[in-house]
């Protein structure tokens, strides 16, 4: 196990444990070092004087910190206040910056939370045009690689230690002339810095290949696009815009670098607008969660989708043939898009063979759609070769060196390559990493690559707006950038990231020019977006999909959780429930309900997937919705890596993949007959069981949908689901007398897509920590805010379910409601849990002593315990039975001693064990506001003052972590004090519910009832009774 | 002489005796205290002690254990907060009911029958609050700050919040273990003072003569004690009621479906004494039989309580259908689930051992035989144990497994840590009955004496039909009859 205590090394960074050792390191050393002072063992062979050796040990003890400080459980640490403040800043106060990162070649725009010099949050960038202001789950999770304990600190030759100066050394003399044999392996990337450093190391090496690869990139579109426009084009899609969507298998709401515009465009069209919304009808073989918001859905195989797009001139090879429920909803859905003019937006996924994604170009140019929906830019992209050219030449020796930049080809690469022994043969190679990881561990050199947080960088939006990352603290262990690795290899002078960065804005620009300054300051250089409307190559594309046979097919994904495998050490990735599955530390075969009773298998039970002559074995986890015969495989497990959280967590289906069958695949599977435990945060009953027919029976009840018929012939709908009985109380109820505020937060369902783009953010914001597997299996997870997901089923005549009829999937978010009658605060019996006068529901740390009472008295079970200081307990996979390791009860406390304690959020209190916590409404944001307000306020005209006797807080000042990092801006939070705030706006919806609301809870969160706009809309969703 | 009957079975006109084969006191207490003043125990004692204190120990290791790593230890979870603990100190505070029923309850009602157990069973009722104690003590999250559940002035200015039935449970419990301790106590001093006047070392003689508080059995003496008895048998008497409601509080109060019911406190103290009279049987039967008890502790006694058991399982049963029935009745989706749920959902394992022993079980005792079979009364009272220990897991865990939202549904497993707690409670509570049968008085010698013929102020007394009331007429009657 790495360890950043350990002694320092040239090439590491000296990081000392505490102020104290920074100052004075010989002085505190010797104080922590000796455990017996200086003579002391001389007293024992001596046989001297029993009271001196008493004396010195006692004396010992007592500096040691036994006698002074040993009742303290916290470590000892110095305020030191600076002796020259820097200008500008206040210590305690945190700042924000702009910056950028690169999510599989897109600039992701964010603005980072910086305490006292260290980045704790990250958040999107308002002024971004992707993000305007949200985030996704990556982009929150990110901030947790930095402080990454498995990150790989130095450089390696040979697996010895070596510099960066050694590096350059070897480049002078080993690299081949003109960079003959040398293939340089990238990940695609935007960045033009990037790009300019790769045009000076090409003009001085000619000969050297050049390949982009990535797992997941949609090499299939690029083809498509090729043909269509010529040269390398990417779409670029504003379902703001689309009233109906068309998506063949693309997961445009679900991860990736897109899922913020997508959400955020996608909610807008949720807005009922004269009685009308979009539709999005959608075909996929499994459930993702685009799927689930589908408003009309059809699973179906891959071959099945492709037997979609035919027609008498169309006619595709290795086509399915549809069923008669099938071509009739074809029918239907094609007269749709016929109506919908020029506001149609067909979106093919990454699986569909490249005919598809032109058909789909000239299905969105016919429609009229270029220029509304879709657009088109261009992008740079440096191939000259593609991954395959490279290990046929590593085979027959004309490779002899690989230059590998991020990515992890060894792990991810197609498998017939056999990239990792190929490259292992090689006589030079090289990698830039971030991690030690498969790739670096079958090269001779590893570099370690910096965060983008430590180092300057650039980037281009979806629209091809210029991003500008700077970073926000010095590299932690040395490192450098992808472009400072490059420039280095090309033998330029400059080789720091900040200088080549600016370089390329500006030449001429200085670091004072005005306009580099507003770019590093907004994030973004306005108006360099570069959308185009290119006329689509009538030239039919010629059909190279590949005949599917009958049978079972594997289908790959991505995993929301760790994507390609990138995020596999980040925990809370690791423990962030999939919105379909629920599914933590692991990845599992997802399969429907009639395929693993036909196989007999349920969840957990060990699946054997074969293709060709690669087998893998993986659970089952059966999933209502999922075409029948599919099994879908998330990438991204199984790493060899030995990161403390990503060493054993699910199974690499890499063996499987291959570059004829990139996304999918004829299978042969079995059961194995053994199971393997799957750490779900909820749990799983057969919808016929009691439990099953428990849920489906209050569904309707807790989550409240209908259809836009429904809503536009009754908007109250959603009031007429259950009957609540009129409640008197028996006692006088709180009456809030004197509030000047009354928090309230309002979650439209409509717009949620159970992205876990917020539940990442509290996570971050709220120093809440990851549990590890084992804890997660006994249903121990820490999540404040968690996203509930139903299945509805449709009836099955009988008085019970039909579990291959899936209605419609409930996403719904929860935290803690913060009710008025909190039924949490009349059962603590140490008055731990408080209502404040603004209505929040307080929960007191250091009041608690953990009867835990409140937490069965929450209807929401909201409240989360902390069974064990989860700070100090490793997440393993499994701890066997004394659930701890040795090193729990002496390992250092969180504070402030290792690194992972960086990036704690200095606002909010971390919590030991034995202690309840709980959502917040991020408290410590409405305390900044509230607190700057009445400062301002104070120093305003008595004139001002009068007019504004409650001290208002504009609506809008305060955004919880959640609110903020929402795409879909589905959670609102506001004063319900002020008539005018969205949030009260929101609440006096007729579409607003309370949940649980004949509990007479009076919750201050409320929900909007969820609309769908199915083709026939008449009819509600099906999924049990009605009240 | 007419043959003096047993046992109600031999001659129905004839209620069978409450003591046996002794006629005068002396006899009576050499009997009762031959079990503390034989030099050595039994080797069957000594063998119980061992395997008692290696599971306190046991007991106290987990405890040690949870404390320094957290209640993570345990199986509980979310939603299932509270598992194998609350359900053990709820079943341990129940057992000690009978105790004080019988001590307390019996005596207000003139039971003379009640003599013979009342000591011990009180004793269990000690023993049990002390069991009982130490779980809600050790199952918060925070064992070093319970003080802050009571109502000690301090710096923060911060009284516990009194609106919750945890808080009851302290006032309640505490309350109840002072006054059974106080009742319990005072009850033995007579019987003390006999041990003190009959000891044979000096030790001991220090020891219960500390312990007898200087008692010289004058009139006074008497007088203030039986005074004293009767008052505090006054003050115990509404603890047997009021004390296992305010436990059931913790769960009625709650709004959990399956906890927030009108009937849980009638329905917890019929439990309660049920389980508790179940615990005396079990107690009782190896006691009389290894410790010579067998006259004292007749058949009638044991029938007696197996007709408790019969009523207070009847009414457990009773309440288990109004449960249901109201469930149903109220149309309430959650309350009915939580019902149809415990009955046939992920723990219907566990509501049916608890049906069986306790709806089903009991029942058996309308039979003569069976309040007459010594087996089948002892099989009865462990399975009714059983049975009760599962009506508080039922009502704890499937209630939070299962309760509003399906999304938070999860089990709950015991983990070997909660387990070895349980049976560490039972090693904690057996050390002490050892030890009590050992060194205190193990029946009241001086309430016994008190219902013997001699001791009838009145004067009659000199056989054993006239103690209850027969005359000599009736008596001379049966002798001619035979």
């Amino acid at each position: 196990m790495s360890s950043v205590n350990g002694l320092n090394t040239d090439n590491e960074r000296k990081w000392w444990r505490s102020l104290d050792e920074a100052v004075s390191p010989n002085e505190v050393h010797s104080n922590e070092m000796d455990e017996f002072p200086e003579g002391s063992g001389e007293l024992l062979t001596t046989g001297d004087d029993r009271r001196h050796f008493l004396k010195i040990m006692g004396a010992s003890m007592a500096l040691a910190g036994l006698g002074l400080s040993g009742c303290r459980r916290w470590p000892k640490e110095h305020i030191v206040p600076y002796a020259h403040r820097p200008e500008g800043t206040m210590p305690g106060i945190p700042e924000h910056y702009a910056s950028c990162f690169e999510f599989e070649g897109t600039a992701q725009g964010v603005l980072v939370t910086s305490n006292d010099g260290r980045p704790t949050k990250i958040e999107g960038n308002p002024m971004h045009p992707d993000s305007k202001g949200a985030s996704d789950a990556f982009t929150q999770a990110e901030i947790l690689d930095l402080y990454d304990p498995d990150r790989s600190k130095k450089v390696t030759y040979g697996g010895d230690d070596s510099s960066v100066n050694s590096f350059k050394e070897w480049t002078s003399s080993y690299l081949p002339d003109k960079g003959k044999g040398i293939a340089v392996i990238v990940s695609p990337s935007s960045s033009p810095t990037f790009h300019r450093m790769r045009r000076a190391f090409m003009k001085k090496n000619p000969q050297a290949l050049w390949v982009e690869y990535a797992p997941l990139a949609n090499t299939n579109e690029r083809k498509a696009l090729l043909h269509a426009f010529g040269g390398n084009w990417v779409p670029v899609y504003d379902f703001s815009q689309a009233t109906t969507i068309l998506s063949l298998d693309a997961d445009f709401l679900g991860a990736g670098p897109l899922q913020v515009p997508n959400t955020r465009g996608w909610a807008e069209g949720r807005k009922v607008d004269n009685g009308t919304m979009s539709r999005l009808w959608m075909v996929e073989s499994g459930l993702s969660v685009t799927g689930s918001k589908a408003d009309e859905r059809q699973a179906m195989r891959p071959a099945d989708i492709l037997a979609l797009l035919q027609d008498e001139q169309i006619s595709l090879n290795g086509a399915g043939s549809l069923t008669d429920e099938q071509v009739q909803w074809v029918e239907k859905m094609k007269v749709d898009l016929n109506q919908a003019g020029n506001h149609v937006l067909v979106i093919a996924g990454a699986s569909q063979p490249p005919i598809v994604h032109y058909l789909t170009a000239r299905l969105n140019e016919l429609f009229g759609s270029v220029g509304t929906t879709v657009s088109y830019r261009q992008v740079d992209d440096g191939s000259n070769a593609t991954i395959e050219d490279s290990v046929a030449g590593m085979k027959d020796g004309s490779i002899k060196g690989a230059i590998i930049i991020d990515g992890n080809p060894a792990y991810d690469a197609p498998s017939e390559l056999d990239f990792a022994t190929a490259l292992n043969a090689l006589p030079i190679s090289v990698h830039l990493s971030y991690y030690n990881n498969e790739t670096s561990q079958a090269c001779k050199w590893h570099l370690n690559k910096s965060h983008w947080l430590e180092s300057w960088s650039d980037g281009r939006s979806a629209n091809g707006t210029t991003c500008i990352g700077q970073p926000l603290i010095e590299p932690l262990f040395g490192g450098l950038s992808p472009a400072e690795f490059l420039a280095i290899l090309a033998g330029e002078e400059i080789t720091d990231s900040h200088t080549l960065v600016r370089t390329t804005f500006n030449p001429k620009a200085d670091k004072w020019n005005p306009s580099w300054r507003t770019a590093i300051h907004d994030g973004v250089v306005a108006n360099t977006a570069t959308l185009e409307a290119p006329p689509v190559n009538r030239k039919m594309m010629p059909d190279s999909t590949v005949a599917a046979e009958r049978g079972m097919s594997v289908v790959f994904t991505p995993s929301a959780a760790v994507w390609d495998g990138r995020f596999a050490n980040n925990g809370w990735m690791q423990e962030l429930p999939d919105t379909i599955t629920k599914l933590t530390w692991d990845n599992a075969a997802l399969l429907s309900p009639a395929t693993a009773e036909q196989l007999g298998v349920a969840q957990g039970d060990m699946l054997q997937i074969a293709v060709g002559s690669n087998n893998i074995q993986i659970a089952a986890l059966p999933v209502p919705g999922t075409a029948d015969d599919c099994f879908i495989l998330p990438l991204g497990y199984g790493r060899k890596f030995e990161g403390r959280v990503c060493s054993g967590a699910g199974v690499d289906v890499n063996p499987l993949r291959s570059t004829k069958h990139r996304w999918t695949a004829t299978a042969t599977v079995s059961a194995t007959g053994e199971t393997y435990k799957l750490a779900t945060t909820q749990m799983h009953f057969g919808v016929n069981t009691t439990p099953g027919k428990g849920t489906q029976e209050r569904l309707p009840l807790l989550y409240r949908e209908g259809t836009l018929e429904q809503y536009n012939a009754d908007h109250g709908f959603p009031q007429h689901v259950g009957h609540v009985p009129h409640s008197l109380s028996i006692y006088e109820e709180r009456q809030f007398e004197g509030a000047q505020y009354k928090w309230g937060m309002s979650i439209d369902l409509s717009t949620c897509t159970g992205c876990n783009a917020c539940v990442a953010a509290c996570h971050a914001e709220n120093n809440i920590p990851i549990v590890g597997k084992d804890q997660v299996l006994m249903g121990r997870e820490m999540h404040w805010l968690r996203i509930d997901r139903y299945f509805a089923f449709e009836s099955d005549g009988h008085g019970g379910y039909d579990g291959n009829k899936l209605t419609s999937v409930a996403i719904q978010p929860l935290t803690c409601h913060h009710c008025e009658n909190a039924p949490c605060e009349e059962v603590c019996p140490v008055a731990a849990t408080v209502h404040d006068i603004d209505g929040l529901n307080v929960m007191v740390y250091n009041r608690c002593v953990g009867t835990r009472y409140c937490s069965n008295n929450c209807p929401f079970k909201v409240r989360r315990f902390n069974y064990f200081d989860y700070f100090r307990r490793d997440p393993l996979r499994s701890t066997g039975m004394l659930q701890v390791q040795p090193d729990y009860y002496v390992k250092a406390q969180s504070g402030g001693k290792t690194l992972r304690a960086m990036q704690f959020n200095p606002e909010v209190t971390v919590r030991m064990r034995g202690v309840m916590e709980k959502c917040t409404y991020c408290t410590q944001r409405i305390q900044r506001v509230k607190i700057a307000t009445k400062n301002a306020w104070v120093k305003k005209s008595d004139a001002q003052k009068a007019a504004d006797p409650r001290v208002a807080i504009a609506d809008g000042a305060i955004v919880t972590a959640c609110e903020q990092a929402c795409p879909a801006g589905a959670i609102v939070f506001g004063d319900l004090m002020d008539t005018k705030s969205r949030v009260s706006t929101l609440h006096a919806e007729q579409r607003s519910y309370e949940m649980l609301e004949e509990l007479n809870l009076k919750a201050r969160t409320k929900y909007l009832a969820r609309l769908t706009n199915p083709i026939d809309g008449a009819t509600a969703p099906a999924g049990g009774s009605h009240s | 002489m007419t043959t003096i009957p047993v046992n109600t079975g031999e001659d129905p006109r004839q209620r069978p005796q409450l003591i046996l084969h002794h006629s005068d006191f002396g006899s009576v207490t050499n009997a009762i205290l031959r079990g503390n003043e034989s030099p050595k125990p039994p080797k069957s004692w000594y063998f119980a002690l061992a395997i008692s204190f290696s599971l306190m120990s046991m007991l106290g290791a987990m405890i040690g254990y949870l404390i320094f790593t957290g209640v993570g230890v345990w199986g509980n979870n979310n939603p299932v907060a509270w598992g194998y603990p609350i359900v053990n100190f709820v079943f341990w505070v129940g057992i000690g009911h009978a105790g004080t029923l019988i001590s307390a309850i019996l005596f207000l009602f003139r039971q003379k029958w009640r003599t013979a157990i009342n000591r011990f069973a009180e004793a269990m009722t000690i023993f049990a609050v002390i069991c009982a104690g130490t779980f809600p003590g050790i199952h918060i999250g925070r064992v070093w700050l319970a003080y802050w559940l009571f109502p000690i002035p301090n710096q923060m200015d911060m009284w516990p919040q009194f609106r919750s039935p945890l808080l009851w449970d302290v006032f309640a419990v505490g309350t109840y273990f002072t006054v059974s301790l106080l009742f319990w106590y005072l009850g033995m001093i007579p019987d003390l003072a006999t041990m003190r006047d009959r000891t044979t070392t000096k030790v001991k003689a220090i020891a219960y003569g500390l312990l007898s508080l200087g008692w010289r059995g004058s009139m006074r003496h008497w007088h203030r004690y039986e005074r004293a008895y009767l008052l505090l048998a006054a003050l115990a008497t509404p603890l047997v009621l009021s004390v296992h409601s305010v436990v059931s509080f913790d769960f009625a109060v709650a709004q959990l479906p399956g906890w927030h019911t009108t009937i849980f406190p009638p329905y917890f103290v019929a439990g309660a004494i049920f389980s508790g009279f179940a615990m005396v049987m079990t107690l009782a039967i190896p006691a009389r039989e290894l410790w010579g008890l067998k006259d004292f502790i007749t058949m009638r006694h044991l029938e007696n309580m197996c007709k408790v058991i019969l009523l207070t399982g009847s009414m457990v049963g009773y309440a288990y259908s109004m449960e249901f029935f109201i469930a149903w009745y109220s149309g309430e989706i959650y309350e009915s689930f939580a019902f149809v749920n415990r009955a046939f959902g992920p723990y219907a394992w566990a509501y049916w051992i608890m049906v069986s022993c306790n709806v089903i079980t009991p029942q058996i005792f309308w039979f003569k035989k069976a309040r007459n079979s010594i087996a089948i009364m002892f099989a009865a009272s462990l399975l009714v144990n059983v049975g009760m220990w599962f009506e508080r897991f039922v009502i704890v865990v499937t209630s939070l497994a299962n309760d509003f939202l399906p999304s938070s549904w999860g089990m709950y497993e015991p983990t070997w840590v909660d387990v070895a707690t349980f049976l560490g409670s039972f090693g904690l509570f057996m050390t002490f009955f050892l030890l009590f049968i050992r060194y205190l008085p193990v029946l009241a010698i001086a309430e016994i004496k008190g219902i013997m013929p001699q001791a009838d102020p009145h004067g009659h007394g000199h056989s054993y039909y006239e103690m209850e009331g027969e005359t000599a007429a009736s008596a001379k009657a049966a002798e001619d009859d035979e």
